[in-house]
């Protein structure tokens, strides 16, 4: 029986080297990352659990950025308590609070590799899928053993295959792709699978879209989307990790998936897809909410804060002002981003707008700081999540849209179609 | 031991569908360096009243796709913190469901769990033989068992003394 992307990622990294889907297996992790939950969490679980030393230093990423620069006085404790750890255990990839956003840093510092076992304490691991990686996240006690043993066990999953093709279309970006997969799957559509994308589309995409799609797979429950990569991965590599070795790891052409999903989007073109408070599968045509007035508009995150995010937004709002009355909040996801954003204009231009842009962090996204909504107060966002309460006040509430989208909306001061603008 | 995992008695709090990490803790409260601070602010979200009235060995009944989002092992921390001995629901997010056993907080699946039981009745849960029954009515829902991953991690006592116990093993 042939194998799929993730059991073949998985097999390669046991003992015996095998994997095969529903078996518990223990495999070895190439790279563990963790963020605030190190200081919060983990450091109490490793004095637990008497551990001394870290099972090896460079493959473990630190990553300051929840709440960057601290907001108060326990995020500050925590950052404080992860740099002591990184001192200690001479832990040699840390990013402080001026780095920006792990799933975004991690590529830029060349930690990913195609083929690789990537966890990290963050639920939105699943995004180096991107990269062909098998990555995943996990929490607090889990990531604990990992320090110490550098194993996990893991449950091999069922892989999910969707295949799309044809074009995106104009300001139709993958973000409203993904939002109208998860759409079709629901919150627990993929729980426990591999979403493993094909075809043409996706082979067309940047490394950031492509990054879009494995970030938000986790909102239908899904353990980890590895994708085939394609030449702008390809292109990544050399750039970014010019010296690590690595192969493709591709699916076997008799390998077992659990269903099939195709998408033509020739045949059955693609809409600005928006998907309405509380959940990420909410998602619908932008024609159905559009007219919703809006407080405030946030651009940023682990799903939508990259270059060509803020490329999008600002041919949008080039030399226009934003509706009064709006909110325009910018958090690009990397300091890397932010300068290659300076060097090429597009700060002035979303500041020009009347956009604020703010340094890399999670921020907004979370609640956390920078951006935090109050009771009432409406939002459209780049980001994932639309919970109730997730970007501050349970009376608030939160539209999830394409970078296109969110411009074009803080354009008009209600929820607007960007084609339109 | 035995005791622990075959006769655990408390009151249903009975919740629908896709109830998130952010309902059950919000992401705000993640800085609290204490749990018993965050435990106070368990469930703010769908049920205000939830965590001063919850009492030891609680049941949590719910729908399909308990506990999905965040990673945060605050979710099934808060929840442990507030006593309740068991989560029952149709289905769990993968997270969720990892990080409760590794802090030993038991789960179990039982379809229909959240349409048979009345909130606040008396429940009482096994896990080794997979059960939720209703105390006044009698009936007893058959579950799925609990894998034995999942049964030697929980009566280890959670992950870290499984990997303790299976450190000492190796020598
Ligand atoms: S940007 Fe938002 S979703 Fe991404 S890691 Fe940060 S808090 Fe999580």
């Amino acid at each position: 029986m042939g194998q799929t992307i993730a059991e073949k990622i998985l097999a390669s990294h046991t003992e015996d080297g095998k994997a095969s889907a529903g078996e518990i297996i223990e495999a070895r992790v190439d790279l563990l990352m963790v963020h605030e939950v190190l200081g919060s969490r983990i450091l109490p679980i490793l004095d637990e659990m008497g551990f001394k030393k870290v099972w090896n230093p460079n493959r473990v990423l630190v990553v300051n950025d929840h709440w960057a620069p601290a907001s108060d006085i326990n995020s500050a404790e925590i950052h404080r308590r992860n740099r002591n750890f990184v001192k200690e255990q001479g832990i040699t990839n840390f990013c402080d609070v001026d780095c920006g956003i792990s799933h975004q840093v991690l590529p830029e510092m060349g930690l990913v590799v195609p083929g690789a076992t990537i966890i990290g304490s963050d639920s939105h691991s699943t995004t180096y899928g991107a990269f062909n990686a098998f990555s995943t996240g996990l929490a607090a006690t889990d990531s604990a053993l990992i320090l110490a043993t550098g194993v996990c066990w893991f449950r091999v999953p069922e892989s999910l295959r969707i295949e799309i093709s044809g074009e995106l279309g104009e300001r139709v970006m993958s973000k409203d792709l993904i939002l109208k997969i998860i759409n079709q799957l629901g919150p627990d559509g993929a729980n426990y699978q591999s979403m493993e994308f094909h075809g043409p589309t996706i082979d067309a995409m940047s490394v950031g879209e492509r990054m879009t799609m494995c970030n938000m797979t986790v909102e239908a429950g899904a353990k980890c989307a590895p994708m085939p990569i394609n030449q702008d991965v390809r292109f990544w590599m050399e750039d970014f990790a010019p010296k690590k070795k690595w192969k493709e790891v591709t699916n076997d052409s008799d390998a077992e998936y659990v269903d099939t999903l195709q998408f033509d989007l020739n045949e059955d073109p693609l809409e600005p897809t928006v998907a309405p408070p509380e959940l990420p599968t909410n998602g619908k045509p932008v024609a159905e909410v559009e007219g919703v007035p809006i407080d405030q508009a946030f651009i940023g995150s682990c799903t939508n804060g990259r270059i060509g995010d803020l490329i999008i937004a600002a041919e949008i709002l080039k030399g226009r002002k934003i509706h009064k009355g709006v909110r325009l909040i910018v958090t690009p996801a990397s300091k890397a981003t932010y300068m290659e954003a300076l060097e090429r204009g597009i700060i002035k231009i979303l500041m020009e707008s009347g956009g604020i842009v703010t340094n890399s962090t999670c921020g907004a996204c979370v609640g956390g700081h920078l951006g935090v909504l109050g009771p009432g107060d409406v939002c459209i966002s780049s980001t994932n999540r639309n919970f109730r309460g997730r970007m501050g006040h349970q009376d608030s509430r939160i539209y999830l849209a394409s970078p296109a989208t969110v411009a074009a909306s803080a354009l008009k001061g209600v929820i607007t179609d960007p084609r339109s603008v | 031991m035995v005791q622990r995992f075959s006769n655990i008695t408390g009151r249903a709090w009975v919740f629908g569908n896709n109830i998130n990490t952010d309902q059950i803790i919000q992401g705000q409260y993640l800085r609290l360096l204490d749990y018993s601070e965050m435990a106070k602010h368990t469930f703010e979200i769908p049920r205000p009243l939830f965590a001063s009235r919850v009492k030891k060995n609680d049941i949590v009944v719910a729908g399909h796709n308990f506990g999905g989002g965040s990673s945060r092992e605050e979710a099934p921390k808060v929840l442990l913190h507030s006593g309740v001995g068991c989560v029952v629901a149709e289905s769990f997010a993968r997270i969720f469901y990892r990080n409760s056993f590794n802090i030993g907080l038991p789960l179990l699946i039982v379809q229909n769990g959240s349409k048979l039981v009345k909130d606040g009745e008396t429940v009482t849960v096994n896990l080794l033989e997979g059960t939720l029954t209703i105390k006044e009515k009698g009936d007893v829902i058959h579950g799925k068992p609990l894998p034995n991953r999942m049964l030697e991690i929980l009566k280890a006592g959670g992950a870290v003394p499984w990997y303790k116990q299976r450190a000492g093993h190796k020598g």
